[in-house]
């Protein structure tokens, strides 16, 4: 320290000219290291959130779509059970399970026995008899004629249309085949290597289409190849290059929830141009089902508007009257500490604790309905409650108290100051708390659960106090679901969660906006 | 049409050749949580005079202005007792309406702090919630004659729906007085008016308070001494909490009695 080497300027521990140099590139590297580490978080986050959208819009894409299956449906009168009645009462009331049960019988009438029979009338969804209803009561002239009606195919088809079920590889041999039968069996002679020296019995099925019919190969040998006949070919003319092909699917037979046979008949379909994958419109107008192809988000969608119109109606008026008194009115004290403490650890209380708050008092002591709108609105408007009442007291706190000053000066009251002046000023602030409140609610679950909005509801809910579910829980009891199919729905869900909230805060930038004309 | 608007508030028997007071505080005192910061102030504001209160930071001038028209009742924990007689009665009775007493005595801060609303909006504010303009042409003719007062009306006749905000600062002092003057108050307080602007802008607010003091009774506090002794006619000199001297600004500024004053003017503290 007291060393006396130094110059002045050191002991003071100023540094020299070279040293400040130093000093300003120390800074400028700190500062683009900085930058850079502010840029890699940005670029994470983003990257993050793409690779999220990316896999719920792949995942979930293929939900929204359904493939269809084109009936020739003959509408005869006494296998409706209709006798002479046209009535609508009628033809509403009767099933239409046997004109379809019919209609794919007549499509492949060599399909014997009880068990393929079955697996036969369950290519169409059990909504297939719907779609045919809807179609003869829009026009009961076709009572007694034949129809091509559009019926939705079971999950189970749809899911291996939609190449979920096993792999599939299909080629189109570019040369003649010679199809002959024996006994049967057939054999199929085609020159070259259309067969890719096949291994029948590798575990995979190779399914041959050709004239109008589907051949499983069981044995491979060069340019020869035998199979068993699953839908019968039309003849045995020699097939140009081209017009024939052979489709490889790698899970084996056992492992897959349709068997060769049940594709064949789809192939068969398919050859016709009578499968189609189709936008599913019922998803948005159905609930839920235990068959995930008439599953639908539409009651999950009217359950979380009638929760968030109850949650809304109870924590905006509340919340915004609390943050107004507390912030404009109330006497700053030991109570008001005390308040403002307790409000800040309500807004860190879990949220399942307002469901068995919920389940406690709304339910138990007050006898309200379990899986109610209304029970599910107000124990999100406890849950939003503090977000809200923060944030307003946040927005109100940021108007300058100039601008009170100037109001109380002109003469105005303490509630037309608020009034006039700072309730507008700070509500682009309160109305964004409360969009973001609004979307923390909608996207709840576990509360829900507590009171049992758990349920599975097939109807829509007509008002606050029928039963409902909200998207969230749909979507978590979806996930939840074994069917291969419900795992596109649960994307799909999502993606119409997600759309909820962007539309939710759309508004709130809209608002914002609208409110921020007035300067 | 000034004189019009002023009639209908005031009764113009009062006015006599002597300087009748507008405002007389006695024995006022203020403490802010407990922490005293008037002392006994007592004082007398002549009507249609300027008064200038002066003296270091801190001394208490902003607070005894806020007693005059009650704005210190929104400040937690501040304390006022004594009395300000004003048309004889003691507007620090806590009975007393607040709202009225605001009307009568209008307040200029020291930044200006125009409401984020239209120029018109800003003016028409006061008169709208006193109820003193019963049509559409009233309150135009209102905030016409107030900004005309206010020696803005030939910079804004154009522009009244455009912000408040969007003015120049010396303009937005004179939109606030402007809006001050608009509920034809008896009594204008100003709280260092001139701070934030430059010596262009504060010429003009000099000039404008000369003409409103016709009208008003004005009372001003700042810190410049020349500004004390270009506008006033009283000036009262404030330190820690007390009133030092009071007398014709002239007499203070040329042959003050107390020795605390004279440190003061000729700037050997404060
Ligand atoms: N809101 C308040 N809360 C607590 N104390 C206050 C408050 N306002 C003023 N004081 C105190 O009262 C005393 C007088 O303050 P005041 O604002 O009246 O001074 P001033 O003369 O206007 O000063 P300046 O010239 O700096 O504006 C000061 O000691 C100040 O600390
Ligand atoms: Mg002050």
């Amino acid at each position: 320290m007291t060393d006396t080497g130094q110059t002045p300027g050191a002991r003071l521990g100023l540094k020299n000219r070279t040293t400040s140099d130093e000093n300003v590139r120390q800074r400028y590297r700190k500062e683009r290291r900085f930058k850079l580490l502010g840029q890699l978080a940005l670029g994470s986050a983003i990257g993050m959130l793409v690779f999220l959208l990316v896999t719920i819009v792949g995942n979930g894409y293929s939900g929204f779509f359904q493939h269809e299956i084109a009936l020739k449906v003959h509408l005869d009168p006494a296998r409706l059970k209709l006798g002479d009645k046209r009535d609508a009462e009628s033809l509403a009331r009767t099933s239409y399970g046997n004109v379809i049960k019919d209609a794919l019988r007549s499509e492949f009438p060599d399909v014997k026995g009880r068990t393929d029979r079955r697996a036969l009338s369950k290519l169409v969804s059990k909504d297939a008899d719907t779609a045919v209803r809807d179609a003869v009561l829009a026009n009961p002239e076709i009572i007694g004629t034949t129809q091509t009606i559009w019926v939705k195919a079971t999950d189970d088809v749809d899911t291996f249309l939609k190449g979920h079920m096993s792999a599939v590889e299909q080629w189109s041999p570019d040369v003649a085949a010679k199809l002959s039968l024996e006994g049967d069996r057939v054999r199929i002679t085609a020159a070259g290597s259309a067969f890719r020296d096949l291994q029948p019995a590798d575990g995979s099925s190779y399914l041959v289409s050709i004239n109008g019919g589907v051949v499983k190969l069981i044995d491979v040998a060069g340019g020869v190849a035998k199979g068993e006949v699953l839908v019968a070919p039309r003849d045995t003319a020699t097939t140009p290059a081209g017009a024939w092909h052979i489709s490889a699917y790698a899970t084996p037979e056992s492992d897959r929830r349709l068997n060769d046979k049940a594709i064949a008949w789809i192939a068969k379909l398919q050859a016709e141009d009578r499968v189609e994958n189709r936008f599913n419109v019922s998803f948005f107008q159905t609930g839920a089902s235990t068959a995930p192809e008439s599953a639908g988000i539409w009651s999950a969608v009217v359950g979380s508007f009638l929760t968030l119109v109850v949650t809304l109606a109870i924590s905006f008026p509340i919340g915004v009257l609390a943050a107004l008194y507390l912030e404009e009115f109330a006497p700053k004290n030991r109570w008001t500490d005390v308040i403002e403490v307790n409000i800040n650890n309500l807004a860190a209380v879990p949220s399942i604790i307002f469901g068995l708050l919920g389940l406690a008092v709304f339910l138990t002591l007050f006898g309200l309905p379990r899986s109610a709108p209304v029970v599910g609105g107000m124990v999100l408007a406890l849950m939003t409650l503090p977000t809200i009442i923060i944030a307003s007291r946040a927005a109100l706190k940021a108007v300058p108290p100039s601008i009170r000053q100037a109001a109380l000066g002109m003469g105005a009251s303490r509630l037309q100051t608020v009034t006039h002046h700072v309730l507008p000023l700070a509500m682009p602030g309160i109305l964004t708390g409360t969009i973001i409140g609004m979307a923390q609610a909608l996207g709840e679950t576990a509360p829900l659960l507590m009171i049992g909005m758990v349920a599975f509801i097939v109807d829509i809910p007509g008002g606050f106090t029928d039963s409902a579910t909200v998207l969230p829980v749909q979507i978590y009891l979806w996930a939840d679901s074994p069917e291969r199919a419900f795992l596109a729905k649960t994307s799909a869900a999502i993606m119409v969660l997600l759309a909820f909230l962007i539309l939710m805060n759309a508004l709130a930038v809209l608002l914002r906006k609208r409110f921020e004309r007035r300067w | 049409m000034l004189d019009t608007l002023k009639a209908t508030t005031l009764p113009s028997t009062e006015v006599t050749g002597l300087p009748t007071p507008m405002l007389s505080a006695h024995d006022v005192c203020v403490s802010y949580s407990g922490k005293q910061a008037l002392f006994d102030v007592s004082l007398d504001i002549p009507q249609n005079e300027v008064t200038a209160l002066i003296g270091p930071s801190g001394c208490g001038k902003s607070t005894f202005l806020r007693c005059i028209n009650r704005m210190n009742d929104v400040i937690d924990g501040c304390v006022t007792s004594g009395t300000i007689l004003m048309d004889g009665r003691n507007i620090l009775e806590p009975s007393e309406d607040v709202v009225q007493l605001r009307q009568k005595v209008g307040m200029v801060f020291q930044k200006p702090n125009p409401f984020p609303k239209s120029i018109f909006e800003n003016i028409a504010y006061g008169p709208r919630i006193h109820g003193l303009a019963n049509d559409k042409t009233e309150l135009d003719g209102i905030v016409e004659v107030s900004l005309e007062r206010a020696g803005l009306w030939k910079e804004v006749k154009d522009r009244l729906n455009q912000p408040g905000t969007g003015l120049s600062g010396g303009q937005q002092q004179r939109l606030c007085i402007a809006r001050a003057i608009a509920v034809s108050p008896d009594v204008v307080l100003m709280d260092e008016p001139c701070s934030a602007l430059d010596p262009i802008a504060t010429a003009r607010i000099e000039e404008l308070i000369d003409e409103l003091r016709e009208k008003f009774t004005i009372v001003i506090v700042t810190h410049s001494m020349q500004q004390a002794a270009r506008v006033s006619t009283q000036t009262a000199f404030f330190h820690m909490g007390y009133v030092v001297e009071v007398g014709a600004t002239e007499k203070i500024f040329t042959n003050p009695e107390d020795p605390r004053t004279n440190g003061y003017i000729t700037g050997r503290f404060g």
